[in-house]
């Protein structure tokens, strides 16, 4: 059966400004989706993609779980022989997707461009402002409050009862909720080009199995991105890196919160026990290390990435402000937490403080738009991966 | 006449493999006072050598020259001592040096003692050199007035550009315009594919301009409403007769009467007529320059022509195929008076795929009027060709927005409603699709004014249009990709769409083409000589009527129909229509044609030139080849340059082109005693490589009458065969002489040998 086409001009227009400005260029040769070392053989992409796009074909390019198997590594675009970077155009619908799947889209506009980055920063500064001031006047009894011995504790001011956990605790169940929700829409919307027959033992895994063999598989390993090639290694390297830093400061996050909230809640029963993460941790503390390690892993990938953007030849690969935001994000969160900690150790309560307030506000940019920024492909890939390892694609 | 022959051997080009003094006493034994200096050069190709031989000159010794040494391709120049003197050369490099090799095939590392065979080799080919010489006169051509003016046909952009380039190296030039307007289709046109760099934009041609410099130049003559009715005379003193009465005196004519649009029954597979939406690149031209093209429109450019082009337009041409040699053979066998000239309409459905690149490029220039003006084109192709530096315009058009393509077979076009609905199958989008559109455009087929009409009404005794149109279905140029723009009427040269479907900026580039090519022809006619491809060439044929039957077959077999008759039926030549390929002398059963420089005496005496030993069981076999100089020659030598060997039981003799071949030098190499003759000619039939166009095939027609002389004297025919060689292909050569050689070896000796 023939399909009526209806091409959508205003969606090419759209695609092209998230990052899909030279799609037009394809030629349909398909060199992309023969170079891409992880596309299945079966319908491969991007080649696919790009005549969708050409055509303005919507409905087709948002259904489709392709994009996410994408690990963006860039040999499509730099062998096309085009430079309509497929690559680039692959990035740009995962940048779409992130507004379109996720509840108030509008935040993923705000990601776009360079000129709403005072509102997302803006939101942030303004809590932790007035938290501030309140708590300079009710609770620390200044505005850069010192302990005995000359000590500096950025507890004493957002105290972590009443500052720290209350507005991240609040945070987390609301991002835990756009992530439902744009799981949802995302499986919801997903028609996947070419199955194949599932056989043999494990061949009708739950969902559950899937994610866990993602998990295992994929995302631990970063196996996808050794597939990537050999060439890509600086790649492969800063985003493990990357990923394991931020897994090195969860735990340490979480451990934190742990002791703390344990002690309290053991405190308000009547039993006293020692917090052994009781901030500042010493250098002696094991969780103190782990936060080194976390913080060192953290600034390599960082780096690492860092400089293979810059590389980037822009006649092959462009980086747009989606890729340049997150990666800016991260580095306010890594660098005004290193600084954080030595203003903290030198004792300048006047630096010290300003500075823990930018870093509060960098993790708070963070976290809080985790669903609508690039970042969250690190709930939203591994749903299609485990969707599409569901489907037997 | 050469009567006194300076030999010089050039050492440095041969090598240290002969005793020179030997060669030196050879020709001074043999030829004595026709060759008063003989003399062995260690550089002959230098200064030095080449004074030496002016020295000889200045003195009066000799009176021509035969250079002993490398390929006469090489060093032509250098060997120049003026009109009057004759200069020849012999072949010992490649032909015997380089490509030498034992008759049981093993190659020896030559030394000074020199083989044997080569030896014989060396002196065989002397001989032929000197008597060569000996049987040359210095030709004196007629010089000729010709009339400076260049007629152009066509006042398109083509014509156009031609006119304004030939006025502009300063000769008169005639315009002539069917049309009561000049600018062609160019002026029909909303916008040009691009002309100028950066070659992605549509542009206007800018043809007004170029009307309006060929009305504002007084050198150029206009005519519209205007039509050639005859052409008369020969090159240089050509009459044009126009359709207003007035008679023009012309020296050349630039052939721009570009294309008519095809019969557009031909698109009926593709839906064209069923729906008024329904138009071709053509006529949505005409809308555009009209400003009927909505905005917002959406638009199905369709570039398949397959279903258009379906058996019945091949039995079409087939019986062309039938009709063609049938009409030439009638005059010929009954020598009747003529019936009138009917001119057989060429126009085919394969006109339609002809066009495929220019209809490409105007279906990229045409979706952008659309994408421009907001809407959509969908463009379906079975091939995107887009020749050149156009790649850019594709890509231009690719960028924009409202522009979708994709390869597609078409499954249907078909009215519906409102607009069209066409169905597309087998596309890059993966599936079968179909989208409703309210304009499709389909491709328009371009053909050649020259399959429809004469156009140039010759008073040539081979008719008004020109010869074999069918061959190209009706594209009026004879050498497609070797020579452009020459057609198969010397002093005619074809530029733009009648050449081959084109746009506007190759055609700029033909036309100024065409127009050289006709100032070349006639500075070359003021000079007497001949015009490309034997340019400079100044020998000429010369008739001896006395001897001559009137049998026709000089006129007939002519390319370039240079001979026509006087009343009695004697042929009547026009030296500036003629090439000098020499076919006439090839055809002449009495032998009445000859050159100043080439004629039937001299080959024969060369061949006479050649010691055939009587034992072919001990001294073995001796074979002539014939070698055509345009192809052929240059392939052996090439052959040898590139290390391949050959039987040295081979004589090889370059002839200007087998169409020159007469068949008594067969006769006189059979009748000498040699075992066989090969005759290496390049490629015919429909692709055909000949310089002279018809050489090889006449060649190989006459062969058969050779054939059963032969098998009447009792000789076995397949002693004499032809080869088709083309210049590329050196490697092929020395098998084809090596299979040849093991054939005669097999049948033994021509049992004419030793009488």
């Amino acid at each position: 059966m023939a399909q009526r086409i209806e091409p959508d001009l205003q969606f090419i227009k759209e695609l092209q400004e998230v990052g899909g400005e030279s799609l037009k260029k394809c030629y349909q040769c398909a060199t992309c989706s023969v170079a891409c070392p992880i596309s299945p053989s079966a319908n491969p992409y991007p080649r696919k993609e790009m005549v969708w796009a050409q055509w303005g074909l919507r409905d087709k390019l948002l259904n489709n779980p392709d994009i996410w198997l994408c690990h963006n590594c860039g040999t499509c675009s730099d062998l096309c022989p085009r430079g309509a970077k497929p690559g680039d155009l692959l990035a740009a619908l995962r940048n779409m997707a992130y507004q379109r799947i996720n509840p108030l889209p509008c935040i993923g506009k705000w990601m776009t461009s360079a000129k709403y980055l005072p509102i997302l920063a803006g939101i942030p500064a303004l809590l932790y402002l007035v938290l501030w001031i309140i708590s300079a006047n009710f609770v620390a009894g200044s505005a850069f409050p010192v302990a005995e011995g000359g000590k500096i504790v950025y507890g004493e001011l957002f105290y972590e009862l009443y500052f720290i956990d209350p507005v991240f605790v609040t945070l987390a169940v609301i991002v835990a909720g756009v992530f439902f929700v744009g799981v949802r829409n995302l499986i919801a919307s997903l028609k996947p080009e070419g199955q194949v027959l599932k056989l043999g033992p494990g061949a009708d895994k739950s969902w559950v199995c899937c994610l866990i063999d993602v998990i295992k598989e994929e995302v631990l390993t970063h196996k996808k991105f050794q597939d990537c090639g050999a060439d890509k290694a600086d790649r492969k390297i800063g985003h493990m890196a990357l990923f394991y830093g931020f897994v090195c400061l969860a735990v340490v996050t979480g451990l934190l919160a742990a002791g703390f909230w344990t002690q309290m809640i053991l405190g308000w029963v009547g039993i006293h026990v020692h917090n052994p993460f009781h901030t500042p941790m010493s250098f002696a503390n094991p969780n103190k290390w782990l936060a080194i390690v976390g913080a060192v892993l953290l600034l390599t990938g960082l780096v690492l990435l860092t400089v293979r953007r810059l590389s980037l030849d822009p006649k092959k690969s462009a980086s747009n402000y989606y890729d340049w935001y997150l990666l800016g994000v991260i580095w306010a969160v890594a660098v005004t937490g290193v600084l954080s900690m030595l203003l903290r150790l030198s004792g300048v309560a006047t630096l010290a403080f300003p500075m823990y307030y930018l870093h509060l506000i960098a993790v708070f940019m963070l976290f809080a738009y985790l669903p609508w920024s690039k970042l969250g492909h690190l709930v939203y890939r591994t749903a299609a991966l485990t969707y599409v390892r569901y489907m037997g694609r | 006449m050469a009567e006194k022959i300076g030999v010089y051997f050039d050492k440095s080009s041969i090598g240290p493999y002969f005793d020179y003094d030997e060669l030196v006493e050879f020709v001074e034994s043999k030829f004595g006072g026709l060759c008063p200096a003989v003399k062995a050069h260690p550089l002959l190709a230098g200064e030095d050598g080449r004074k030496m031989i002016q020295q000889d000159l200045d003195d009066g010794v000799i009176d021509s020259v035969l250079v002993c040494g490398a390929t006469p391709r090489v060093d032509w120049e250098f060997y120049k001592f003026g009109n009057d003197v004759l200069v020849d050369r012999v072949n010992l490099r490649e032909h015997c040096v380089l490509s030498y090799m034992e008759p049981d095939g093993s190659v020896p590392e030559l030394t000074e003692d020199t083989p044997e065979l080569l030896l014989a080799l060396a002196k065989d080919y002397i001989s032929m050199g000197v008597t060569k010489l000996q049987k040359c006169k210095i030709p004196h051509p007629e010089e000729i007035a010709s009339s400076e003016t260049i007629l152009v046909l066509g006042g398109g952009w083509t014509g156009l550009t031609a006119a304004l380039d030939a006025s502009k190296a300063g000769h008169p030039v005639v315009v002539v315009e069917k049309a009561a307007e000049l600018g062609g289709y160019a002026a029909k046109m909303f916008k040009s594919t691009p002309l100028t760099y950066p070659h992605n934009t549509a542009q206007d041609s800018g043809i007004e301009a170029k009307i309006a410099a060929v009305q504002a130049d007084e050198n150029i003559k206009v005519f519209t409403s205007a039509t050639l009715v005859q052409l008369k005379g020969a090159p240089g003193t050509y009459e044009a007769v126009l359709s207003g009465g007035e008679t023009l005196k012309v020296g050349a004519v630039v052939l721009a009467t570009g294309w008519v649009p095809q019969s557009t029954d031909v698109l009926k597979p593709l839906g064209y007529g069923s729906s008024p939406a329904i138009v071709t690149t053509l006529e949505l031209e005409e809308m555009a320059k009209r400003g009927e093209l909505k905005a917002g429109a959406k638009v199905a450019f369709v570039l398949n022509t397959e279903s258009c082009v379906g058996p019945e337009a091949f039995q079409k041409l087939e019986k062309c195929d039938e009709e063609a040699p049938a009409e030439a053979a009638k005059p010929a066998a009954e020598g009747e008076e003529e019936e009138a000239y009917v001119h057989e309409d060429l126009e085919t459905s394969r006109h339609l795929p002809y066009a495929s690149a220019v209809n490409t490029m105007v279906v990229l220039k045409q979706a952008g009027y659309v994408a421009d003006n907001g809407g959509i084109a969908y463009v379906f192709y079975d091939h995107m060709i887009v020749p050149g530096i156009h790649e850019r315009f594709y890509k231009a058009a690719q960028d924009k927005l409202g522009v979708m393509m994709t390869k597609a077979a078409i499954a249907g076009i078909e009215p519906d409603g409102d607009g069209v609905l066409v169905k597309a199958a087998d596309t890059l989008i993966g599936e079968d699709l179909e989208v409703k559109v309210d304009l499709v455009v389909l491709p328009t087929g371009m053909v050649p004014a020259t399959a429809k009409d004469p156009v140039m009404n010759f008073e040539y005794r081979q008719g008004p249009a020109f010869p074999d149109l069918d061959l190209f279905d009706g594209f009026a140029d004879s050498n497609y990709i070797c020579f452009p723009y020459e057609t198969r009427r010397t002093g005619v040269y074809a530029a733009g769409a009648i050449r081959q479907p084109m746009m506007l900026d190759a055609a700029e580039d033909d036309a100024a083409g065409a127009a050289l090519k006709a100032i070349q022809c006639l500075e070359s006619i003021n000079r007497g000589v001949s015009v490309h491809p034997r340019s400079g060439d100044n020998s000429y044929p010369v008739f001896n009527f006395v001897r001559c039957t009137q049998c026709k077959r000089c006129t007939e077999e002519c390319p370039f129909g240079a001979l026509d008759d006087d009343e009695k039926g004697t042929p009547l030549p026009n030296p500036t229509r003629c090439r000098r390929c020499g076919t006439c002398m090839g055809a002449c059963p009495e032998r009445v044609i000859s050159f100043d420089t080439y004629n039937i005496d001299q080959i024969g005496s060369m061949i006479k030139q050649i010691h055939v030993p009587e034992n072919m069981d001990t001294d073995g076999p001796r074979v002539l080849i014939l070698a055509c100089e345009n192809d052929a020659y240059p392939a052996l030598d090439m052959a040898a340059q590139r290390g391949h060997h050959w039987s040295p039981y081979v004589r090889i003799l370059p002839v200007r082109c087998l169409g020159s071949v007469n068949a008594i030098w067969v006769a006189d190499a059979m009748s000498k005693g040699m075992d066989g003759v090969m005759l290496l000619g390049c490629k015919y039939g429909d692709d055909y490589q000949c310089h002279f166009v018809k050489g090889s095939e006449i060649c190989n027609r006459r062969k058969t009458n050779i054939a059963e002389t032969l098998e009447r004297l009792g000789v076995e025919p397949d002693r004499v065969e032809q080869y088709e060689i083309a210049i590329d292909e050196y490697d092929k050569v020395p098998v084809l002489i090596e299979e040849f050689l093991a054939m005669i070896m097999e049948k033994g000796p021509n049992p004419f040998k030793g009488y």
